[in-house]
């Protein structure tokens, strides 16, 4: 492990998208920056196109404790190594909307941000014209203001016709699914070939994960990135009030520490609190950036709505992206579904790229079937099957949360226990998204249509940003509200879900954080 | 860090298969053909893999024939890290070894218990009743891993070794359409 022995200007803990993002505005603004990622390296040579060997990029790290009536599924929605999540993420990158960020105000439900939509507006379009998104502002009726996408919208296939039929006729509105797919070549990349294998990774540079956008930027600019190097611990000067470095694990069993003016946490949800919570120190003995108590709070995960349906005609459901073709977000105002006892957002990702097998395959749909009768359903569905998630809104509950274990990894580090029950109101709106996507489905003409249990999909909160160490973690630019050198990046700050995909949003957020760091910093 | 590579490059990638142990030598192989060779087994025993077999037939008929039960013992060998076992996802923590020997010992019990024999000697008929009750997850006296998750990991595993396979794709009309054509031609 090559690690450097004289102090950094920045440590960013995580190569994924935020840490990944972070380290390349950084570095390119001139800071000597040096990522640690605690897992293997991988490249785009190891993405293999199989849904088998993509469970070999998901997390193996420590393990995580996935607890309550609605675990978060932690393996499934993360990774381990270079690229972190978003190596294998699905790409759908919608913006969220601007009563996403005050609830709290607007609905009495859940939490305020500390930031508007105007805020993170101009970074948003930013964003989306360096990592390349495709979609079609215009046909986005729901879309808040925003530059038009820097490529067209994703091509739709028999599938997503075979859906869309059926919002037309209910007199509901479908436009191309917002991407961070290449709909034309772009930059120096390919056009997505639509052959559905984004879950296990896309190494021709189609999909703007990290090994494709910022890690290869954050190199050109300098920063080092260190592959197996787990941080076990933020260390902190002796009056507590900055963070000096980190505490990595060596592969030996023993330790070292790198030095640095700057130490960027971008870990995920669950890594981050962790590695606060197990880094107390007599000044903050209840874990860094925890005097309001905070940290770990407010895990959210979106519920997915998952609504099947099985026509005559060849939908071809194999062929497009993972992520979906065609995006409708009727039901975003949040109290749409209050009839049901729902509150929140929800929208809808419409005929993802299946395959036969897997978590999110077409066999699994069917989870009932078995012997012969499986066959038979996997002959007739390879022909005709079409698919539809809703994203919905999980609201923030503070006992959600991120807590140490007993337990203790190999480095002695306690594991963390993640526990999650979805919020009544909230089991309410999935509930309400089934309904509706099942009347969508039989207007559509589908002969047959069923539904899915609620996954989860993607994890957030748990670090999250606010106006005091009282109410949250961090301010808005994700600076620890103690210890204003120690940086959050990531869906952890998230102290709302929305209803729509985080990434985007995560990349938002980290691109507003580097300006100011850039801008403020002083030797 | 890797730069972006071409399409073509992967589609003109390694197509090595698994390694399995016979005869003392290393040997790359499918798990169909590590069956049809009588490659021994490393984690698991001949009677939990007899009642293995006639549960991958009994949730997909053609599993035991595709390498279910040596695909199962070869990725409960490795080391966890590596594994391409979906149970991965499902909340249990790794190793997985005793998931599967629990399973599938409890679910012998019920055979024995409703049918006065063993799992891997009931009827196709007594085999698809008894794997009907853990599919729907309360079985009374069960003594394993829930049921119901134990079913969902079993079908997924057959599922897996059938239909996940470039093979599998072939069968069902699918166009495989690798960027990197997976390793391992499972179900040759």
């Amino acid at each position: 492990m090559n690690l450097p022995r004289d102090p950094v200007d920045v440590i960013v803990v995580g190569s994924g998208a935020a840490g990944s993002n972070m380290a390349a505005r950084l570095a390119e603004g001139g800071k000597r920056v040096l990522i640690l990622e605690a897992g293997p390296e991988r490249g785009t040579g190891h993405l293999v196109s199989s849904t088998l060997y993509a469970r070999r990029v998901k997390w193996t790290g420590p393990p995580v404790l996935d607890e309550g009536r609605n675990p978060v599924g932690f393996v499934f929605n993360s990774a381990y190594g270079t690229g972190g999540a978003a190596m294998h993420h699905y790409a759908v990158w919608p913006r969220m909307h601007a009563e996403d960020f005050d609830m709290r105000s607007r609905h009495n439900r859940g939490l305020d941000w500390p930031l508007g939509y105007a805020d993170l507006a101009p970074f948003y379009d930013a964003i989306q014209q360096e990592a390349g998104v495709s979609g079609d502002a215009a046909r986005e009726i729901w879309r808040p203001p925003g530059a038009p996408y820097p490529m067209p919208g994703v091509p739709v296939f028999p599938q997503g016709t075979a859906i869309a039929r059926g919002f037309t006729k209910l007199g509901k509105t479908v436009a191309p699914l917002p991407m961070a797919v290449t709909s034309t070549n772009y930059n120096g990349r390919p056009a997505c070939l639509w052959d559905g294998w984004c879950d296990s990774g896309c190494p021709i540079g189609a999909l703007a994960n990290p090994l494709t956008v910022h890690l290869p930027r954050a190199a050109t600019a300098g920063a080092q990135l260190v592959n197996d190097a787990p941080v076990t611990k933020v260390l902190t000067s002796d009056d507590g009030t900055r963070a000096v470095g980190v505490e990595i694990a060596l592969q030996d069993g023993t330790r070292q520490t790198v030095h640095a003016k700057l130490v960027v946490l971008a870990a995920f949800a669950v890594e981050n609190p962790r590695l606060l919570l197990a880094s107390a120190t007599t000044k903050h003995p209840q874990g860094l950036g925890n005097s309001g108590g905070n940290v770990g709070r407010y895990i959210m995960t979106h519920a997915a709505g998952l609504v099947y349906g099985l026509f005559d005609e060849d939908t071809r459901p194999y062929m497009g992206a993972f992520g979906g073709q065609l995006v409708n977000q009727d039901s975003y105002p949040k109290t749409t579904h209050a009839k049901r006892g729902a509150f929140g957002s929800y929208q809808w990702m419409i005929a993802q790229a299946v395959k036969p097998n897997d978590l999110l395959g077409i066999a699994t749909t069917r989870a009932d079937l078995f012997g012969p009768a499986l066959h038979d359903f996997m002959k007739r569905a390879t022909r005709g099957f079409a698919g539809m998630t809703a994203v919905c809104e999980d609201i923030p509950v503070a006992d959600n949360r991120v807590t140490l274990s007993d337990q203790r990894d190999v480095h002695g580090v306690p594991l963390a226990r993640v526990t999650h029950d979805t919020h009544a109101e909230s089991v309410a709106l999935w509930q309400a998204s089934l309904a509706e996507g099942k009347e969508i489905m039989q207007a559509a003409g589908a002969r047959e249509v069923w539904t899915g249990p609620p996954g989860s999909m993607h994890i957030m909160g748990g670090t999250v940003m606010g106006t005091t160490a009282a109410n949250s973690v961090t301010n808005s630019y994700g600076q620890v509200h103690d210890i204003p050198n120690l940086v959050l990046a990531g869906p952890g700050l998230f102290p709302t879900s929305a209803g729509v995909n985080p990434t985007f949003t995560v990349h938002a957020l980290a691109a507003r954080c580097a300006a100011r760091i850039l801008s403020t910093w002083s030797e | 860090m890797s730069n972006t590579s071409s399409r073509r490059q992967f589609v003109a990638g390694s197509t090595c298969l698994l390694t399995f142990a016979l005869a003392g030598c290393e040997k790359k192989m499918t798990p169909a053909h590590a069956r049809a060779a009588e490659v021994p087994f490393r984690t698991l025993d001949a009677a939990t893999v007899a009642v293995l077999d006639t549960l991958g037939e009994t949730l997909l008929p053609g599993s035991a024939a595709a390498g279910l039960s040596h695909y199962i013992d070869h990725q409960l060998s490795g080391d966890p890290a590596d594994s391409m076992l979906m149970i991965k996802y499902l909340g249990v923590q790794p190793p997985f070894t005793e998931f599967y020997r629990g399973g599938l010992r409890a679910l012998d019990a019920l055979a024995h218990a409703v049918h006065s024999k063993g799992f891997s000697a009931s009827s196709p008929e007594q085999a698809t009743g008894l794997v009907g009750k853990i599919a729907g997850g309360k079985v009374e006296g069960w003594q394993g891993p829930p049921a119901g998750l134990f079913y969902f990991v079993l079908r997924g595993d057959a599922i897996d070794v059938v239909y996940g396979t470039q093979a599998g794709f072939e069968q069902l009309g699918v166009p495989y359409m690798a960027h990197i054509a997976p390793p391992s031609r499972w179900g040759e």
